[in-house]
């Protein structure tokens, strides 16, 4: 894929304030085309599904989606939060030049398309009711998950990527901004485990 | 063509455009500062127009409904 593979050496002939040292790693193009590569996955997989008027396709791309986003914030919430904390700054900030570029597209792309493919469920279903309480809940979680993945995780993701990409980077913050990252995802997980209890009270009544 | 989804879409994209506006003017004034490299800037966008991309993709989902 073409557009993530500029290149330095090109760019040089092209402004000289290039010249200057970057903090960006070799890898990051490469783990952000694998990122973006996986992320365009689950919105085509939706796009077909209501293309061919499958609501078995729908539905099978709404549960992998939201299982998969669900049980991402969990092993971060859970496991890798323990494991971050327990390493030195150094070993954090290399944990996040690889995490940050490979998360950066799939994640919001899963929570994007489950979201969006739950609406298109629920309204499929005839249980699109916005006077239901369960609905109501549900649409409560989705606006908390959205703004924390809009308002924090996403500007946190980017920021990791412009300090890496300064002069001289600062690893404390690159780590505090990671770590807030980790710790939201934790709390992200305890709303999905909420929402899932909802999404099976629909499913079943 | 699902109109309410359309909308949703496009309040996202919003937020989404919103963000990157404030994160773009941070990283030109370190880049003009001479803090940050002109690849930081390269980066920004290309993660922009990816996350664009995405959501255009899911933008298709509107008319399919």
């Amino acid at each position: 894929m073409a557009i993530f593979s500029h290149r330095a050496g090109a760019a040089l002939t092209q402004s000289p304030i290039v010249e200057r040292p970057t903090g960006l790693p070799r890898f990051t193009k490469g783990l952000l085309k694998w990122s973006f590569a996986i992320g365009v996955v689950p919105p085509v997989a939706l796009v077909v599904g209501l293309a061919v008027r499958s609501l078995y396709v729908v539905d099978y791309v709404h549960v992998l989606t939201g299982a998969s986003w669900t049980g991402f914030d969990i092993y971060t919430g859970v496991v890798l939060s323990r494991v971050m904390r327990s390493l030195e700054i150094p070993a954090r900030v290399e944990i996040s030049k690889r995490l940050t570029p490979t998360t950066f597209f799939i994640i919001p792309s899963l929570a994007a398309v489950a979201i969006t493919s739950g609406i298109y469920l629920a309204q499929e279903m005839g249980k699109f009711n916005l006077g239901d309480p369960w609905i109501l809940a549900a649409g409560g979680i989705v606006v908390v998950l959205t703004v924390q993945g809009f308002g924090v995780f996403l500007p946190n993701g980017v920021r990791i990527f412009l300090e890496l990409a300064k002069v001289k980077p600062d690893p404390a913050l690159i780590s505090r901004l990671t770590m807030r990252n980790v710790r939201l995802a934790g709390s992200q997980a305890v709303f999905q485990v909420l929402i899932i209890l909802v999404m099976a009270h629909l499913a079943v009544y | 063509m699902n109109s309410s989804a359309l909308v949703a879409i496009a309040v996202f994209a919003g937020a989404l455009l919103s963000v990157f506006g404030v994160l773009y003017r941070m990283a030109s004034t370190s880049h003009a500062r001479g803090e940050l490299a002109y690849e930081g800037i390269v980066i920004l966008r290309w993660a922009l127009l990816g996350q664009l991309a995405i959501f255009a993709i899911l933008a298709l989902t509107a008319f399919l409904t």
